[in-house]
């Protein structure tokens, strides 16, 4: 009973890690523009691919061709912003739902005629390897790869934030706009960046999920769909309450899925219950402080 | 169009509805029926819209509806057009929950609740194989579906009755405090009017709509599983469709669903089942409707005809 108990906690630790890869730059680009991309579960599956071809065509490993399809990802994400969003920043929220879904819509598809709906993955060695403590207690490797790179890019996002120049006037202006603008900020080019900031963390995450899930050109919609229900469960607009959300998730979805008879199937939809539950109770979040009348 | 002028067209329409689907051929009878769900959606997604509530759990809806005739068909035998009655009820009763959870929550919030709840239906759905099959799906039970004419005669009817409640809603004073909503709901709050009540309201009746699309489906196809029923799918073109032929007009999800049911049969016929394409355009459509268009078909139309059209168009409603 304690082996499994250990090995719930272990293994939500480390879905927790997953967790927070997804959703940490669909929540920094919320924080700063106030508006929710739809489509960064496909930014996400564009990085997987990017991961694929480069192991596949070029025995790249994930982790080393990481960077370059994450500043990729934020070439890309600062095109995709310039090009669209920045169009209809003054629009009703309505419409930039609809462009960013749209957006995401074109994204998938593109990627089903170009590459098939087949299932691919990269295989490098420690995809497969796990450490077994004792006879119940086992954890894969590649998930705790996931969950270092998930500290790491917390971190660097974090004193990010802090201590740099940039960093200090993205907060600056999701804190208040008005006010940011009037201090001399660029908000516009803030928006931007945040954006181009989001993408590269999502193509990023898509580095590390090639290995942690098949990937398919709709493998970005359950992603999508995770990473909402953790900024909601976190607070939209905290790092920190991000993180909080992916672990909460995490914990309720490994315990699920081990305690409940059927419960994988059911941990499917932990998520949406604890979305609605929580919007109830807080619609905050744990941590936010944007109020749900966005 | 006064009144007495928009009943006989309404009458008329009727009659066309039960006569014309008996000399289609079945190529053409199956498209007017996958035709009819997708302007039930369609209008049923563009009500929500008006009041500033943009869904994108229609397909929630829309599995309620198709899972409700399925059960009931199977279980004990109900027929048809008497499924419609329950699974509007469930699907009205879905909308006011909707309504109650989402309490005061506005545009994206709203938004990425509406997602959840369609896909929690969907797990659920997946999750009691003893009712609804599960993965494996169900067959609606042989004996009693009607014909393909009887449906898409049915079909037809039941797209006249929801374009007709849109048109006589544009017309009401329901339709003033919706708009008014869409733009500020405290502001409405303010004049004494409860947005609180409008928004279950049109939430109901939108989410009964969208459920009557989904018995369509489950009646015409006779098999269902929860992939299907919810299927994102249905969401994307109910939304897709009002916005092509013009966002909160009553025209505009109709002629949206026109044009894009010939879309998409014209990609089929020149990409084949190539997978992908379809979705592709409804995509394009999507983000040049949002950045270049976003009053739509009606929209173009009316600036054509030059504001003295215009100006009529809202004097006649405002009489």
């Amino acid at each position: 009973m304690v082996g499994l108990l250990l090995q719930i906690l272990a293994d939500a630790l480390l879905l927790g890690g997953v967790y927070t890869l997804m959703a940490i730059g669909l929540s920094l680009a919320f924080g700063v523009t106030r508006i929710i991309n739809f489509a960064h579960g496909d930014i996400v599956m564009y990085g997987a691919y990017g991961a694929f071809f480069a192991f596949a065509g070029l025995n790249i490993d994930p982790l080393l061709s990481l960077p370059i399809v994450a500043i990729l990802g934020g070439i890309g994400g600062y095109l995709l912003f310039k090009l669209s969003l920045d169009r209809i920043l003054n629009d009703v929220s309505i419409n930039q739902v609809l462009l960013t879904f749209g957006l995401g819509l074109i994204l998938q598809n593109v990627a089903v005629i170009l590459w098939t709906g087949d299932e691919r993955s990269t295989t490098p060695a420690y995809a497969f390897d796990s450490w077994q403590f004792s006879d119940d207690i086992v954890i894969a490797k590649g998930r705790v790869i996931a969950f270092g790179i998930a500290v790491l890019f917390v971190v660097m996002l974090l004193a990010w934030l802090r201590w740099s120049e940039l960093g200090r006037a993205t907060r600056a202006v999701s804190q208040n706009q008005a006010a940011a603008s009037l201090m001399g900020i660029n908000v516009r080019a803030m928006y931007a960046l945040s954006f181009a900031l989001s993408s590269a963390f999502g193509t990023a995450t898509g580095a590390i999920m090639s290995f942690l899930l098949p990937i398919t050109p709709f493998m970005g919609f359950p992603i999508m769909v995770k990473a909402f229900a953790i900024i909601i469960l976190g607070g939209m607009d905290s790092v920190i309450g991000t993180v909080f959300g992916a672990f909460f998730l995490a914990i309720a979805e490994t315990a699920i899925a081990y305690l409940v008879p059927q419960g994988i199937g059911w941990a499917e939809g932990v998520a949406f219950f604890l979305l609605v539950l929580m919007l109830i109770a807080r619609p905050t979040g744990i941590l936010g402080t944007v109020g749900r009348d966005a | 169009m006064n009144s007495a002028r928009a009943w006989m067209v309404i009458a008329g329409a009727i009659v066309m509805a039960i006569v014309l689907p008996h000399f289609l051929s079945p190529g053409l009878s199956e498209l007017a029926t996958r035709l009819s769900t997708l302007v039930l959606v369609a209008v049923s997604w563009n009500m929500m819209a008006n009041a500033g509530l943009i869904s994108l759990g229609h397909s929630g809806f829309w599995g309620l509806g198709a899972y409700t005739a399925a059960l009931l068909a199977n279980a004990i035998h109900m027929p048809f057009w008497l499924t419609v009655v329950p699974a509007m009820l469930l699907g009205g009763g879905f909308g006011v929950l909707l309504a109650y959870i989402t309490g005061r929550l506005r545009g994206l919030f709203f938004a990425i609740s509406t997602l959840a709840m369609a896909e929690a239906l969907r797990v659920v759905a997946l999750m009691v194989p003893k009712l609804t099959g599960g993965a494996e799906g169900l067959f609606v039970f042989d004996e009693i579906r009607p014909g393909r004419a009887t449906m898409t005669s049915f079909a037809l009817c039941l797209v006249v009755a929801t374009v007709a409640i849109s048109y006589f809603l544009s017309k009401s004073r329901f339709q003033y405090a919706l708009r008014a909503m869409r733009d500020s709901e405290s502001a409405v709050q303010m004049l004494g009017v409860n947005p609180a009540h409008f928004r279950i309201g049109v939430m109901a009746l939108s989410g009964a709509i969208a459920s009557c699309a989904g018995v369509i489906s489950a009646w015409y196809t006779g098999y269902l599983d929860p992939g299907a029923a919810f299927e994102m799918r249905i969401t994307i073109s109910a939304q897709i469709a009002p916005l092509f032929g013009g966002l909160y007009t009553v025209s505009g999800p109709v002629i949206g669903a026109v044009t894009i049911m010939t879309l998409s049969e014209l990609t089929r016929v020149y990409f084949g089942y190539s997978a992908g394409v379809g979705l592709l355009i409804y995509g394009i459509i999507l983000v040049t409707g949002v950045l270049f268009m976003p009053s739509g078909v009606v929209g173009l139309y009316q600036r054509w005809r030059g504001r003295s059209k215009r100006g009529q168009v809202l004097a006649a409603g405002r009489s």
